[in-house]
């Protein structure tokens, strides 16, 4: 490494020395000094002139032109935003008044429902008292119809059994007291 | 053989002599590059500006960075009221880039290490910026000299200092890009010339150096149009608004 190191040394005091020979900046001869000043402005006066006329308006236009349409098309986004708002508005308006009929419409006919089925019933319970009734009517004109044919049975037996036993002849009218009596005092215990 | 570091600085003659008034104004290498140079700025603006598009392709997006960068820089600096000095400062920093970048392919020459070059420009931008200054302020322009704030014991010496550093900008100016440039050429011709004497052993070391130098080099050449065109705009903010 140190070997390598002075090699480069001696090479760079090799250069020097060979630079000592012509040695001095071109930048300092005059000679040429008046040529690139008359180029250097008239070459930059052209570039100034072409820039500041015709590139520049150019790319600003452009910058702006996008600038612009960002800004409208984020505008009309804000637009649209509030408008689909305002429909989500609109629209769920709607279906808290649709819900609020459903209910009314439900109730009601519910209402609607319960009455017929309350008056349906209650025609129905007076039918089925009606028949009722005359189911009693009928139980009890049955019940008497067959009082009077159970003593007129009971007249017939009880002759029957008299004539059997004794083997006279009772008079029926008596019979007929007797059974009645009788019948009068029991017939309550089944009625 | 070109062992010379400094020989690629040297200016000559390419075609006839041209003569106005017995001063030689003839078309060297350099004016070749200006124009060069020019020629590739206006090329690459046509191309980036040819087609007009919402969503810009490369080259499109590439000039487009470039507008927004120097006018950011410039309302950054000098503020709103630098805006017509825009496309000077734009046009500016283009010509000192691209000379810088033109310079750094090989066998080329850059128009910016040489001192009368870098100079003009900054002795146009030292007399326009004065110039402006009094047009915007009158003699209260003189006021730039004469800091606020300052002991009155201090006031003569310090006006002196602020009128020698006023002075020293073009100097400052076109030396800073001046010297940055041709020391960075002379380097790496310099390191160059170590690889071929120190031929295909080794010439690797001073070949990765030269390298890592090409890389700092194309840095350093947008580092000093940058510089450069920041200064321009420094000293347009002196002359437009006067803080002192």
């Amino acid at each position: 490494m140190k070997s390598f190191l002075s090699l480069i040394i001696a090479i760079i005091a090799m250069n020097i020395d060979l630079f000592a020979a012509e040695a001095g900046m071109p930048q300092l001869d005059p000679t040429y000094w008046a040529s690139q000043a008359f180029w250097l402005i008239l070459v930059f006066t052209i570039l100034y002139i072409s820039i500041s006329k015709f590139y520049l308006p150019k790319i600003k236009n452009n910058l702006d032109d996008r600038e612009n349409k960002i800004k409208e098309d984020l505008e009309n986004a804000d637009k649209f935003k509030k408008q689909s708002e305002a429909k989500a508005k609109e629209y769920s308006f709607i279906l808290e008044k649709a819900k609020k009929e459903v209910l009314k419409i439900h109730f009601e006919s519910k209402s609607i429902l319960d009455k017929d089925i309350q008056s349906k019933k209650d025609s129905m319970e007076k039918e089925i008292e009606k028949e009722i009734l005359k189911a009693k009517k009928e139980i009890l004109e049955l019940k008497k119809n067959s009082i009077s044919s159970i003593q007129s049975i009971s007249e017939s037996i009880v002759s029957n059994i008299i004539e059997n036993i004794s083997g006279d002849k009772l008079n029926e009218s008596s019979i007929k007291a007797t059974v009645d009596d009788i019948s009068k005092k029991n017939i309550n215990k089944y009625l | 053989m070109a062992s010379n570091p400094m020989q690629q600085f040297t200016v000559h003659k390419i075609g006839p002599e041209i003569k106005i008034a017995g001063i030689d104004l003839s078309f060297t290498n350099a004016s070749l590059f200006m124009v060069i140079s020019a020629g590739v700025i206006i090329l690459f603006l046509f191309l980036g500006s040819k087609e007009k598009k919402i969503i810009p392709n490369k080259l499109q997006l590439i000039t487009e960075m470039f507008y927004t960068f120097v006018a950011k820089m410039i309302s950054d600096t000098a503020g709103s009221k630098a805006k017509p000095y825009f496309p000077f400062i734009f046009s500016l920093f283009m010509f000192v880039l691209f000379c810088n970048m033109v310079g750094m392919l090989p066998y080329s020459f850059t128009v910016t290490s040489h001192i009368i070059v870098t100079l003009i420009m900054a002795l146009f931008i030292f007399i326009a910026v004065t110039i402006i200054g009094f047009i915007k302020h009158g003699f209260k322009y003189l006021s730039i000299f004469v800091p606020s704030g300052v002991p009155a014991v201090l006031l003569p010496l310090i006006t002196i200092i602020e009128i020698i550093s006023y002075l020293s900008r073009p100097v400052s100016l076109s030396v800073r890009l001046f010297a940055n440039m041709m020391a960075g050429h002379t380097m790496l011709k310099v390191f160059g010339g170590f690889v071929v004497s120190l031929g295909i052993l080794g010439g690797w070391l001073p070949l990765s150096f030269s390298v890592a130098l090409t890389g700092l080099e194309i840095l350093v050449a947008f580092l000093q149009a940058y510089v450069f065109a920041i200064l321009t705009c420094i000293y347009l903010n002196d002359a437009l608004n006067l803080h002192h």
